[in-house]
């Protein structure tokens, strides 16, 4: 009960994977632009949830997912928790792993 | 002060609306209010084409745009536009029903009862207008949240353009500059052809979108689960409503505005991208969309016109795209507006334009395809 009056956090913490590295990501804010500002090369094209460029395995954790990602992930990756890092604002803090050599 | 001025100038066209609204419910002949002010504008934005701003932002560079207010007068806008609507409808049953002239008055405010077959032409091309308008609210609501994209969703809706916002987001945003974007004009095309071809090019491409993503799901075509089919669904109650409120001049004059507004949606199109080109596959980038962003222009339509920047970073908020040194066309939407109506005067001015973004913007092989185009542009 008591957990309603929980102050919200601010920010969340995105733990990258394979580098191990944690980037910053304030509340509202989606996990491309946190990483980008971060220095993190991660690939992306449209930042609008279209190309699938951005696209992200999400291994823990909660995510608000800003658009449906049906139209750009297939059945398999909608079911394994793949998302798409311009589109995916944080509920808590998760862990992400991300394939930056593409 | 500054949060007040960076937040305020863009409420003109809530502002124009509800005094469209009230020109029809007040009758005779403010029910042209609506055509009026569109004038008027031309005027202040031809006016206003040298005068170019840039973003605000403070010491910190944090935007002064309260994000609060700015989506709350966005989704104020849906019940705004409903209500054109049903002004307009009104006026349609006063119309064909004989209702005779008298002076009334509500909650202060002197309206007529009754109108003529002239105001009522006024009444609809004012509705027309103005419903057109609404494309700058469901455009920025499509890219921005899930409640935002259903409001934007809904807004198209009242101008039976409800496909829009996921032909918008999924093909304009990814293929621009291409063949394969019906929203980019090729150089040689004019306004009046553009229309027709982006309008059912966007429809044929969320036909295929919603088709191809319930075969993955291995759900039916037919289902409320086809965005595309639920689309036009939201764009039933306006049809209801016109043909209840006027029968055959309700379905004539729902053809107006649909017309007005979607013809006014494509012109946004055709100005934002006409004859610019990109590779399919390369990245786009701010050369790819042409700036519309004298001080006017950036107000009256809440920043779409800064589309270099836009297109780059999508996810922007408006009230914080800035000049990017995109292709500019250095006056303002209504000013290039009436210029697209008259082709020739259109391609006129355009073509200096592209031959410098041929010669200082595009890649060689931007410049290639250019080519093709050469006895058009």
């Amino acid at each position: 009960m008591f957990s309603l009056f929980k102050k919200k956090a601010s920010s969340y913490s995105a733990t990258l994977s394979p580098s191990g590295k944690v980037i910053n990501v304030k509340k509202g804010e989606n996990l491309l632009t946190a990483a980008l500002y971060a220095g993190i090369k991660w690939p992306y094209k449209c930042r609008v949830g279209s190309c699938g460029t951005c696209k992200c395995k999400i291994t823990g954790g909660k995510i608000s997912p800003e658009i449906d990602f049906s139209y750009v992930l297939n059945f398999e990756e909608m079911n394994t928790g793949y998302a798409l890092a311009c589109q995916t604002v944080l509920k808590t803090d998760v862990k992400v792993t991300i394939n930056l050599k593409k | 002060m500054k949060t007040f001025y960076v937040n305020a100038r863009y409420l003109i066209v809530p502002v124009m609306t509800i005094a469209t609204i009230l020109g029809i419910f007040i009758g005779n002949t403010f029910a042209w209010l609506g055509v009026i002010l569109f004038g008027a504008n031309t005027i202040i934005d031809t006016l206003t084409r040298g005068i170019h701003l840039r973003a605000d932002f403070d010491d910190n560079g944090n935007s002064f745009g309260i994000k609060r207010l700015q989506y709350a007068v966005m989704y104020f806008m849906l019940p705004a536009f409903i209500f054109l609507q049903v002004i307009l409808a009104w006026r349609l049953y006063q119309y064909t029903a004989f209702i005779p002239f008298n002076d009334f008055s509500f909650f202060g405010i002197p309206y007529q009862d009754g109108i003529t077959g002239f105001n009522l032409i006024g009444s609809v091309l004012s509705a027309g207008l103005w419903a057109g308008l609404g494309i700058i609210y469901g455009h920025e609501l499509s890219h921005n949240r899930k409640e935002g994209f259903l409001t934007s969703r809904l807004i198209m809706a009242l101008s039976g353009a409800s496909h829009f916002t996921y032909a918008h987001v999924y093909n304009h945003h990814l293929d621009l500059g291409h063949e394969d974007d019906p929203a980019t004009a090729p150089r040689g095309r004019n306004v009046y052809t553009h229309a027709w071809l982006s309008h059912a090019g966007q429809s044929q491409y969320s036909y295929n979108l919603e088709k191809e993503k319930l075969l993955r799901q291995r759900k039916s075509f037919f289902s409320l689960s086809n965005k595309w089919i639920l689309g036009y669904l939201y764009s039933l109650p306006s049809i209801f409503l016109f043909v209840w409120a006027g029968g055959f001049f309700g379905v004539l004059s729902l053809i107006v505005v649909w017309s007005i507004s979607n013809f006014l949606l494509e012109a946004l199109n055709f100005m934002g991208h006409y004859g610019l080109i990109r590779e399919k596959g390369k990245p786009v980038e701010h050369r790819h969309s042409w700036d519309n962003d004298n001080l006017f222009t950036s107000w009256f339509f809440i920043e779409i016109g800064r589309q270099g920047d836009h297109h780059v970073r999508g996810e922007t908020y408006f009230w914080e795209l800035d000049d990017v040194d995109a292709p500019n066309y250095g006056i303002g939407y209504f000013s290039l507006f009436v210029l697209t109506l008259i082709p020739s005067l259109f391609r006129k001015f355009t073509q200096n334009l592209l031959d410098d973004w041929d010669r200082n913007k595009a890649t060689s092989a931007e410049r290639k395809i250019a080519n093709q185009f050469s006895n058009f542009s």
